[in-house]
């Protein structure tokens, strides 16, 4: 009898494990269906075929020439060499930007926070530029550390304006970011106009296109944004207190301002990183975590894994409503994701200006 | 047992030097008020044993380690504290919240388990929040939410408790409660330290009492010893009495009103007539028409005795519990001789005072107005067998008139 009284705990805990299993195979299932989506439409038994084929041939042969380009029909590049790191990116975005943005709605103990409204996306943008045309010389390496830098200088720009006293006026912060934000954005056409000399092919990347994604983009994203993504989950009881407050977090035995400025910085990094590869894809950090929070909760221990598996679905499946809705033509996912947000921005601000 | 000892410190804020050379030492569960002004420091006090202000000079001990040594959540295993802001926005069970307590126990990746749930809900208990535990933090009133911040705070299981003034957002029965709570926890060996405004709950239950006054320790000791009239005068700038109360044993402060000096000073003088408490209210209120007041014969001790030297009122008194003297009566009659009326309170007649009520006929034969209270003239209130009956009525015959209040009475004509 006594025993069952303490099982709430436990309990709550089997609920998550069971809430992220549902959530990871609903990712793996809407891989499965929008790879065969798309101007060429593939069914279902040819990718399982193709799977089994060319997989089969790589163990035979113990290497990934199969998958080369010369030895593909042209259905199966479009699959293995178009389709599929196309998906698997957006999956990292997805995962990227939700889970930056849930960690600066904790940061900030506020919903309205995320990635583009206060910058970040943007200071990423123009050090990705500077990236490839400044310092392209140095390697391709300059694009994602840049942006990564740009993001960075950005939040601490952003915060250190809106903290006045010690403290942060949640509205100064939103003013301070949409403010600076502005100021990037002529910054980035600046650029393009003055550095490079075809500012459209930059252009169709910087406004949050899925479909230049290639199997090397991916190895270069995998790792931080995984990585990153993994060192928020360990901040995340910590995210929990800083919610009643600093004073309470510090009571907690949490050191707030070196957590914060750690928590800042990996969003920045997970950010700036799918900024440097498929530009700039607004409000997926705002939408997905208060979602998510409606479904599962406040608590950042469910919260973050949630909404890094959600974004990725939501991600996969805008940027395959991105490259359907007008097919052949493709509309870049950055221009679906605020019909998305901006009402739900716009939702929240009224709602709290009545509270 | 844990010791808390706060050497010498200096705090400041920027250049300004809040907490002047505190000295401090603490070693068994006791409850300790931190009292004073606005300003003098109370929170700036709570902070720097919170770690959360560095003393410039001066250091903070727990069992001899200086805090700013230990780790951040060694130092949480030891110290919890409930500072004075406690709304929380977000959607958070109440149990949610008492578990964060459990977070200086816990490693980074490491989940709760079943025992720290227990932990949880046995400080529940200890709060009486246990049935709480599953309510949103944002539905519960002030004073259910303050008992599960209490809670999340003992959860961590620490040995010195910080509060900063825990009680000044709740009704008072909800003071109450927390104060009781914080004093039996003491009571079971944990050092509670609090910033408390009102300086009569820490009195009833505290063991001891910081006083400060501009960042300096005015006091510390027993309430008793601390809170005496001359040094709240001092610390508070305010006029008060101190007495211990006869129902709770504990010693209790009563402010008393500021002299007011746009109150037009009246030539008239008028004389009260009193005891037991009916004079008290109207000691106020003549005062404040600028009246020149006399109040006799009383004992020392009564009520309208102690009123009548807190206002500064002439008063002609005798000893506890003993008859009017021949002496008072007389000393009264001079009184009533430089009085333009005088005013009989409903006041209980008993042998020992019913010599007053011949003064009011010698006021009569001299001419002076008696205004008698309406209540005066009921029979309840004669302890004398009907001697006091007969002479009031025997003031009427006079003609002392019989009022309902005090408005009645037309004083520009007297």
């Amino acid at each position: 009898m006594r025993k069952q009284k303490y099982k709430v705990w436990s309990e709550k805990v089997a609920k998550w494990y069971l809430t992220l299993l549902l959530l990871f195979i609903v990712l793996l299932v809407s891989i499965v269906i929008t790879v065969g989506m798309g101007a060429v439409a593939i069914p279902y038994d040819r990718i399982l075929s193709m799977i089994i084929d060319k997989v089969g041939e790589a163990i035979r042969s113990g290497s990934i020439e199969p998958f080369s380009a010369q030895s593909l029909s042209s259905e199966e590049n479009i699959f293995f060499n178009i389709r599929l790191p196309r998906v698997i990116f957006g999956v990292l975005v997805g995962i990227a930007l939700a889970v930056a943005g849930g960690v600066m709605q904790g940061v900030f103990k506020n919903p309205m926070a995320d990635p583009f409204i206060l910058g970040i996306s943007t200071g990423s943008a123009v050090g990705a530029i500077i990236g490839m045309t400044l310092f392209a010389s140095l390697g391709p390496g300059m694009r994602p550390l840049l942006a990564f830098l740009g993001g960075v200088l950005t939040i601490f720009i952003v915060f250190n304006i809106a903290r006045v006293g010690g403290k942060i006026a949640i509205d100064t912060l939103l003013l301070a970011g949409i403010a600076f934000g502005y100021f990037l954005y002529s910054l980035e056409w600046l650029l393009l106009i003055v550095v490079t000399d075809s500012p459209h092919e930059i252009l169709s990347w910087l406004i949050g296109y899925l479909g230049n994604a290639q199997w090397e983009d991916v190895r270069y994203a995998v790792a931080p944004v995984l990585l990153g993504t993994f060192l928020t989950f360990m901040f995340a009881r910590d995210l929990n207190a800083m919610l009643l407050g600093d004073e309470t977090a510090h009571y907690l035995g949490i050191g707030v301002e070196r957590v914060k400025k750690i928590l800042l910085i990996l969003a920045s990094l997970i950010t700036a990183i799918t900024v440097a590869f498929c530009g700039i894809i607004g409000f997926v950090g705002l939408i997905i975590p208060h979602i998510t929070r409606l479904i599962v909760g406040p608590d950042h221990r469910i919260l973050l894994p949630s909404s890094a598996l959600f974004g990725a679905i939501f991600v996969i499946w805008t940027d395959t409503l991105a490259r359907t809705l007008l097919a052949p033509s493709e509309i870049p996912v950055g221009v679906i994701t605020p019909l998305f947000g901006a009402p739900l921005f716009i939702y929240l601000l009224v709602t709290r200006r009545k509270t | 047992m844990t010791e808390l000892e706060v050497r010498g410190v200096d705090v400041y804020y920027g250049d300004l030097r809040i907490i002047k050379d505190f000295t401090f030492k603490s070693d068994k569960g006791e409850f300790i008020a931190i009292i004073g002004p606005n300003g003098s420091g109370k929170t700036t006090l709570i902070k720097a044993m919170g770690r959360l202000l560095k003393p410039k000079v001066g250091v903070v001990l727990i069992d001899q380690t200086e805090i700013f040594s230990l780790h951040q959540k060694e130092f949480a295993k030891s110290v919890a504290a409930v500072p004075q802001d406690t709304q929380i926005d977000f959607e958070f069970k109440a149990i949610d919240i008492v578990i964060m307590g459990r977070n200086p126990h816990l490693g980074r990746l490491q989940m709760e388990t079943v025992e720290d749930e227990k932990i949880a809900r046995d400080a529940m208990e200890m709060t009486g929040s246990l049935d709480l535990m599953n309510r949103p933090i944002g539905e519960l009133s002030g004073g259910e939410r303050q008992r599960v911040i209490i809670a999340r705070a003992l959860a961590q299981q620490p040995r010195i408790l910080l509060l900063d003034e825990p009680t000044s957002h709740l009704d008072i029965n909800y003071q109450i409660e927390t104060m009781e709570l914080l004093k039996s926890l003491s009571e079971e060996g944990l050092i509670v330290i609090a910033a408390i405004h009102d300086l009569n709950l820490a009195a009833q239950y505290c063991d001891r009492l910081i006083m400060l006054r501009s960042g300096e320790a005015v006091a510390i000791g027993k309430p008793d010893a601390v809170l005496t009239a001359d040094r709240i005068r001092e610390t508070f700038r305010c006029d008060v009495i101190v007495k211990r109360h006869p129902l709770t044993n504990a010693y209790y402060v009563a402010p008393l009103p500021k002299k007011r000096n746009s109150i037009q000073k009246s030539m008239i003088r008028v004389h009260l007539v009193c005891g037991g408490g009916s004079g008290a209210s109207m000691m106020h209120e003549l005062q404040n028409k600028g009246f020149q007041v006399s109040v006799g014969v009383l004992n020392i001790l009564d009520t309208d005795y102690e009123v009548a030297e807190g206002l500064g009122i002439e008063v002609i008194a005798d000893a506890p519990f003993s008859p009017i003297s021949e002496e008072s009566h007389q000393a009264n009659l001079r009184m009533i001789e430089r009085a333009n009326a005088v005013i009989v309170a409903p006041v209980a007649f008993g042998f020992g005072n019913v010599k007053n009520l011949d003064a009011c006929s010698f006021a009569l034969t001299l001419g002076k107005r008696v205004f008698l209270m309406n209540e005066a003239l009921n029979r309840d209130n004669d302890f004398t067998n009907g001697i006091a009956v007969d002479k009031l009525s025997k003031l009427l015959e006079m003609g002392a008139e019989v009022v309902e209040d005090l408005k009645e009475i037309a004083w520009d004509y007297l």
